[in-house]
């Protein structure tokens, strides 16, 4: 049927105009960015629906166009696009007065081009060029307030940091192409299928993508410039935190049949993922400011995203991904809204620490529900073999986590009822997301990371172990020894910062601040 | 009156903790250096002070240039501001006659223009040894020590005063500096990230106590005693931002009759920094050093020598706002106080106040409007339904004495919101823990495209703080009332009818009550905005007038109370009824309280006057609109953008608060109902006739004058220096600690002040740095025996903080203080050429003279 045949042309079509209308505007009407949101969102919404109505129909041959269409590009544009809208909205207000607002939209609006480009990209080529892009382009929002010496630093770190991330993937695209012979996602999906055991070769170009994607991902002990970069507008921020850092997980998803074979990558990506995951979430509890307890939380989250893809779990990944960044991208939004919550915290009476008792009740409870919902999972439902490590894994976190929930609560039967409900929904939501995303996306029958399973089972015991000991003993001795790490950010990051300030030194421009220095110079030669 | 005691407004004098018990005189000076800064108020509490109350008993040019010598700070605005005013005609030659005049300068008027085309001169600041060892660092390649210190001193402050962001903090044992000096212990960074490899060795040789680090490094640096002082203060300058936090711990303990030493101790933390890099320095920088010192002296002069002719372009910028004041005020002095009233209407101080008021006068002519301090005179704190500790509620000069609970609701109200706000922290650990975070995302985190789209399109309902863990019944019943004193005592019925005549008098409302008294509070609406507080009340502890209004309605319709009034000789009738409301700044609505509590003789007055309110909102809000950059004409299409502005998740400049404000005027609404003050004045009321002894003149210019004076000079050092005094960019306003500030960015020292875009449009500055113009009709001798009575009024009158006239309405003039004596400006003063003396009324202390 002839009509049938045009529609993945006009789907490609469609899929191709929401980055050119991005990339026309920031040329075109920098001054009006808000207003190309809204239709961009809708193409995405019409490229979905596409692909819903005419995916698997004759013609649909994966990609034309270089347009990858399929669940995950239909998930991302959506995510993008309306990130996209808010955010210029958002920005067109609160910068509103501020000389650089059109440029500030210019660089807004290409690195939202940039982002949808490799979004919808068939080709690891087109990939990597608008992953730079983007890095390059978000380099401008960064750099806002050229004066802020700090803004610089932390834009040179992040600037480094990716051009390390892209030489290691230009490496890897190069030994890809000589092992495949192309770098379109659909060709070496079909060369992984053909060769399921992979030559060291590939295991190396995995390897490296892997620490291209830990680079750029803001894993330790390269997350500085993340935890650094609230020199530039709080949009800025969002952006950054919801539709930037995470483009790591997304690349490893398009690669995830090649990667679920992938046995060293997949090692190193739990291994970077689950140290970053626990120690940034530990770093986090101790920071003083809104923001920057955010951006710590960012570094733990995309560390939980790459563990997940280790393990083979990638439909957890994207759903973690997109979960992730709708919630960043409010919380850094809406950041000033920190007062009010206190004064509503301030409201409350103040409450002591859960009491043993009531802890270890909680935590007996949560390991006999997930026991409970090991059983019947493995009972009722035909686990692929990968799940069978990860599904009891993923049940006792999701467990434990539920103990703040039940262990602090007054005893009033209402409480408890209400704190129930809580936790009941709150494990509906999960398992119902987590199902949901599995349709949505296709599971490879990869190398099981049973390995992987057990180092992350006992890495985020070990977590809940340590956050509980703090809790209850906040100047015990594990606190007072454990302390000054987490509030040094285990210094990961001082040597990192003079290495970037003797290569890329932040601009000096002559401001007030550093009057007294040169003044200096003439009060020494009067004194001596 | 005695519940206000003014003597909690002096700066406090009594000696510090910290210090060595064999030397007086160095304990002397750590108190005269701490005692140079002044408090800084958190976010949730967020009062305008004038960030030199410390330094005011020093004229203020001389206080620019210690500032400046100390720190680099300026105290004046760029010279091509002044000269842009004088090229757009707004500053006249005239001006700049009558500045020189005024201030008896030899300057010429040629030589003072010729200043307007000329550069500011470099500015010269001491040296600390820190800057020597930065003069010696390659700063291109290395970061400073400056900015390195700052950073970890300020970081640490955060984590050590953190009671709202972090789950972990350092242990406080030992206070301020005991803690700091482990955490220097274990410190890696300097060697990591200064490369300090000696580093590691010094902090283990700091002495235990803040105060034998004192006395060590003091001598260690060779500071000689006459400069100790300087020297100390010049170094908490340098982290100004948690030196005022920690005088504000200082400032609430003291009011509480308590003391506290943090900030001493934090004075030692930067001094021991100092002591340290001194030492690593060696033979070379103790040379450098001993150079330094030396210089200072002719620093000092050259910062005196700077921009002392200035200040002369300052004072003729201030000379030409006022004169149209001068001019046109004293017409005003003949008209009668009105007879038939329909509605008194009593709203704040607040310059904003004076908008409202000429629209709402402009509406309804029957209508008189009078000006009181937004608490009602009422010192009270409030502590909401179960909370676990009252907030303050009056301005931060004054400790709280009554209290004010939530009545009417039933303790099942209090369970209930109890448990609502209980379940609200568990569900917050739950999303901030560090295990959790992983599940709360991925169960939830996909639930905020509705908060996104929600917040996005301001469909998020705003509910004010106190209305939290409440259902909407139980808010409409909820009802702030006065429970007794703060100990939990009950007010015996004396004191109620003391407090209530205090109000009335406070307010020269003794007679001619109208039918209906509005008493209206005020509050701000914005939303996502860390400094809401400020837009509430920059006087009141930042929170809304609607507790003190509610509560003084309440006592003032109490009929016992009334007879209590009546034996103190105000009478009220029975017919009167006192209405509570709070005055929305933003939206320039005004909202009733206790409505039900009305008597049904007064339903039909209520409708009346609440029209009338509407009609007088949008006049208001129809004059605002063009500063805010809004230029719909349509009323009821303006009323939506300024309703939707107060939602809007991403506006930064939801209303321009207390901007250009200039003058304080304490005197009859009716001497000045004729002049329309563009929202820059503070207006009071007050007659002199009734005020026997002025008792009530005492109290305004020891009270409202002084908190006048404190948000004048908040916005002017905010304007003038947002650097150091302001908060500098919005947009990159990062909370610290919950409700304890925000830093500018990723870290850098606390900031305090106004942020800029409170201060100025992108463009221009909003507010026009003036210092407080303040016009007081009452006679000159009770003028001047106030201002000789108290010490910091006379402060601020003499050293150039504020500038004194008196408004006589019996001669129709206008009288201006200058070097305690008085001058008769305005009309006669022009016809007159320049200004004459009148011996007859000058101020006779031996303190002023010597000033002369």
């Amino acid at each position: 049927m002839h009509a049938f045949e045009e529609w993945p042309f006009v789907i490609a079509l469609l899929g191709l105009a929401i980055p050119a209308i991005f990339a026309v505007a920031a040329v075109a009407l920098p001054r009006r960015a808000e207003l190309v949101g809204a239709p961009a969102l809708a193409m995405a919404v019409c490229f979905t629906v596409g692909v819903a109505l005419f995916k698997g129909t004759p013609g649909d041959d994966g990609a034309s166009l270089g347009v990858r269409a399929d669940a995950v590009t239909c998930v991302m544009l959506l995510l993008v696009t309306s990130l996209g809208v808010v955010i210029a909205h958002y920005s067109r207000t609160y910068l509103q007065g501020d000389p650089g607002l059109p440029r500030y939209q210019r660089w807004l609006l290409l690195t939202l081009s940039a982002v949808t480009t490799l979004v919808i990209a068939n080709n690891l080529v087109v990939i990597a060029l608008g992953w730079t892009a983007t890095s390059i382009a978000l380099h401008q929002l960064l750099t806002f307030y050229p004066d802020r010496t700090a803004a610089l630093v932390a834009a040179h770190k992040k600037f480094l940091v990716s051009r390390l991330a892209d030489a290691c993937l230009a490496v890897s695209l190069v030994v890809i192409h000589s092992n495949v012979g192309s770098l379109d996602l659909d060709r070496i999906e079909a060369w992984t299928t053909a060769h399921p055991h992979l030559s060291p070769s590939m295991q190396f170009a995995a390897v490296l993508i892997v620490v291209a994607v830990a680079l750029k991902s803001a894993q330790l002990p390269f997350h500085g410039w993340l935890t650094q970069v609230m020199e530039a507008p709080t949009p800025v921020s969002a952006l950054l935190h919801a539709g930037v850092v995470n483009i790591g997980g997304f690349v490893l998803i398009r690669l995830s049949p090649w990667m679920s074979q992938a046995v060293f990558a997949q090692m190193l990506l739990v291994t970077i993922g689950l140290t970053t995951a626990v120690l940034a979430a530990l770093v986090m509890t101790t920071r003083v400011s809104v923001k920057v307890a955010l951006a710590w939380s960012t570094c733990a989250q995309m560390g939980f995203m790459l563990v997940q893809c280790g393990l083979g779990l990638w439909h957890l990944a994207l759903l973690h991904l997109v979960a992730h960044s709708l919630y960043k991208a409010h919380a850094f939004l809406s950041a000033g809204t920190a007062v009010e919550g206190w004064r509503v915290d301030a409201l409350a009476k103040p409450r002591s620490a859960p009491s043993p008792t009531r802890l270890v009740v909680g935590i007996v409870a949560a390991l006999g529900a997930a026991a409970l919902f090991i059983a019947l999972v493995q009972h009722f439902v035909a686990l692929s073999p990968a799940d069978r490590f990860s599904v009891p894994m993923l049940a006792i976190l999701v467990s434990l986590s539920m103990v703040p929930l039940v262990a602090q609560q007054t005893p009033s039967i209402a409480v408890y009822t209400a704190g129930a409900g809580r936790v009941i929904a709150v494990a509906l939501l999960y398992i119902g997301w987590h199902v949901a995303a599995a349709h949505l996306m296709p599971t490879h029958v990869g190398v099981s990371n049973y390995l992987g399973c057990a180092f992350v089972g006992v890495g985020f015991v070990g977590l809940f172990a340590v956050k509980v000991t703090l809790q209850m003993a906040p100047n015990g001795r594990l606190a007072r020894a454990i302390y000054p790490w987490l509030f040094a950010g285990f210094y990961l990051d001082e040597r990192f910062t003079r290495i970037t300030f003797r290569l890329w030194p932040p601009r000096r421009l002559p401001r007030s601040s550093t009057q007294p220095t040169i003044q200096l110079q003439k009060t020494i030669e009067v004194g001596t | 009156m005695s519940h206000l005691n003014a003597a909690a407004v002096d700066p406090p004098k009594t000696s510090s903790g910290v210090g060595s018990p064999f030397n007086p005189r160095l304990d002397e000076a750590i108190e005269s250096a701490c005692a140079r800064i002044a408090p800084a108020w958190p976010l949730d509490r967020f009062i305008a002070v004038n960030p030199f109350w410390g330094l005011v008993d020093t004229p203020v040019s001389e206080v620019a240039a210690k500032l400046q010598a100390h720190s680099g700070a300026q105290l004046l605005m760029p010279r091509a501001w002044y000269s842009e005013a004088y090229r757009d005609g707004r500053l006249r030659d005239e001006h700049l006659q009558a500045a020189i005049d005024e201030s008896h300068s030899n300057m010429s008027l040629t030589a003072l223009r010729a200043l307007l085309q000329q550069d500011e001169p470099a500015r010269s600041t001491r040296a600390r040894v820190v800057d020597l060892v930065d003069a010696d660092r390659d700063l291109i390649h290395h970061m400073s020590w400056r900015s390195f210190i700052t950073q970890n001193v300020s970081q640490f402050c955060a984590a050590y005063f953190d009671n709202g962001q972090a789950q972990l903090k350092p242990s406080r044992e030992g206070g301020l500096y005991a803690s700091w000096r482990r955490h220097a212990q274990k410190d890696r960074s300097p060697s990591l990230l200064m490369g300090a490899d000696w580093y590691s060795k010094y902090p283990h040789d700091l002495p235990m106590t803040a105060s034998d680090l004192t006395v060590t490094a003091l001598a260690a640096l060779d500071i000689p005693p006459h400069e100790q002082e300087s020297y100390l203060w010049s170094l908490l300058l340098d982290q100004n931002g948690w030196a005022s936090w920690c005088a504000y711990q200082r400032w609430t303990a003291r009011l509480e009759g308590a003391d506290d030493t943090t900030l001493s101790e934090l004075l030692a933390i930067r001094l021991a920094w100092e002591w340290m890099l001194y030492r690593s320095g060696g033979d070379g920088l103790a040379r450098r050093w001993r150079g330094a010192l030396a210089s200072w002296a002719q620093i000092d002069a050259a910062a005196a020598a700077a921009r002392p002719h200035d200040w002369l372009l300052q004072t003729a910028m201030e000379i030409a706002w006022r004169a149209p004041v001068l001019r046109t005020l004293p017409s005003g002095f003949e008209t009668a106080r009105p007879t038939t009233v329909s509605v008194q209407a009593v709203f704040c101080i607040d310059v904003r106040s004076e908008v409202f008021r000429r629209a709402l006068e402009a509406t309804a002519p029957s209508i008189q409007t009078l000006g009181f301090a937004g608490f009602f005179g009422v010192p009270l704190d409030y502590q909401p339904l179960g909370a676990p500790t009252p907030r303050p509620q009056l301005p931060g000069l004054l400790a709280p004495r009554l209290r004010a609970q939530d009545i009417g609701l039933g303790p099942e109200a209090e369970t209930q919101r109890d448990r609502a706000l209980e379940l609200g922290t568990h569900w917050k650990s739950f999303k901030t823990d560090a295990l959790s975070t992983f599940t709360f995302v991925e169960a939830l985190g996909l639930t905020y495209l509705g908060k996104l789209v929600g917040d996005a399109l301001g469909l998020s309902s705003v509910r004010s703080v106190d209305q939290a863990g409440l259902s909407r019944t139980n808010n409409t019943q909820r009802k702030p009332r006065l429970i007794g004193s703060v100990t939990g005592q009950p007010l015996d019925f004396d004191a109620r009818c003391d407090l209530a005549a205090g109000m009335l008098r406070g307010m020269s409302l003794t007679h001619r009550f109208a039918r209906v008294v509005m008493l209206a509070g005020h509050g701000s609406a914005t939303r996502n905005n860390p400094h809401a507080a400020g837009l509430d009340c920059g006087a009141c502890c930042g929170q809304t007038g609607e507790v003190n209004a509610r509560v003084a309605a309440a006592l003032l319709n109490d009929p016992e109370v009334r007879k209590g009034l009546t034996k103190r000789g105000i009478e009220i009738p029975e017919t009167t009824q006192f209405v509570a409301a709070l005055h929305n700044t933003t939206t320039d609505e005004v909202e009733f309280f206790d409505l039900d509590e009305l008597p049904p003789s007064h339903r039909d007055d209520i409708a009346t006057l609440g029209s009338w309110l509407k009609d007088a909102g949008a006049r208001a809000r129809a004059e605002r609109a063009p500063r805010l950059g809004l230029h719909e004409k349509d009323p009821s299409r303006l009323g939506r953008i300024v309703q939707a502005r107060t939602t809007d998740w991403a506006q930064v400049r939801p209303e321009w608060g207390l901007a250009n404000n200039a003058a304080f005027i304490v005197a009859p609404r009716e001497h000045c109902q004729h002049l329309n003050l563009h929202g820059r004045a503070f207006l009071h009321e007050y007659r002199h006739q009734e005020d026997k002894g002025f008792g009530v003149l005492e109290l305004i210019m020891t009270a409202p004058m002084l908190v006048t004076h404190w948000i004048n000079f908040q916005y002017y050092a905010s304007t003038v220096d947002n650097e150091r005094y302001g908060s500098g960019n919005k947009v990159l306003h990062n909370v610290v600690g919950g409700h304890i500030g925000v830093f500018e960015g990723n870290g850098g020292d606390l900031r305090i002040g106004l942020p800029m875009q409170s201060l100025h449009d992108g463009t221009r500055w909003v507010h026009t740095p003036l210092r407080l113009s303040v016009f007081i009709e009452a006679p000159r001798s009770a003028i001047d025996a106030i201002v000789q009575k108290h010490a910091n009024v006379r402060a601020l009158a003499q050293n150039g903080w504020i500038s004194l006239f008196q408004l006589d309405d019996e001669e129709g003039a206008i009288y201006a203080l200058r070097a305690g004596r008085w001058h008769p400006v305005g009309v006669q003063a022009e016809n007159a050429g320049s200004p004459r003396s009148d011996p007859g009324s000058s101020v006779s202390s031996d303190a002023v003279r010597s000033r002369e």
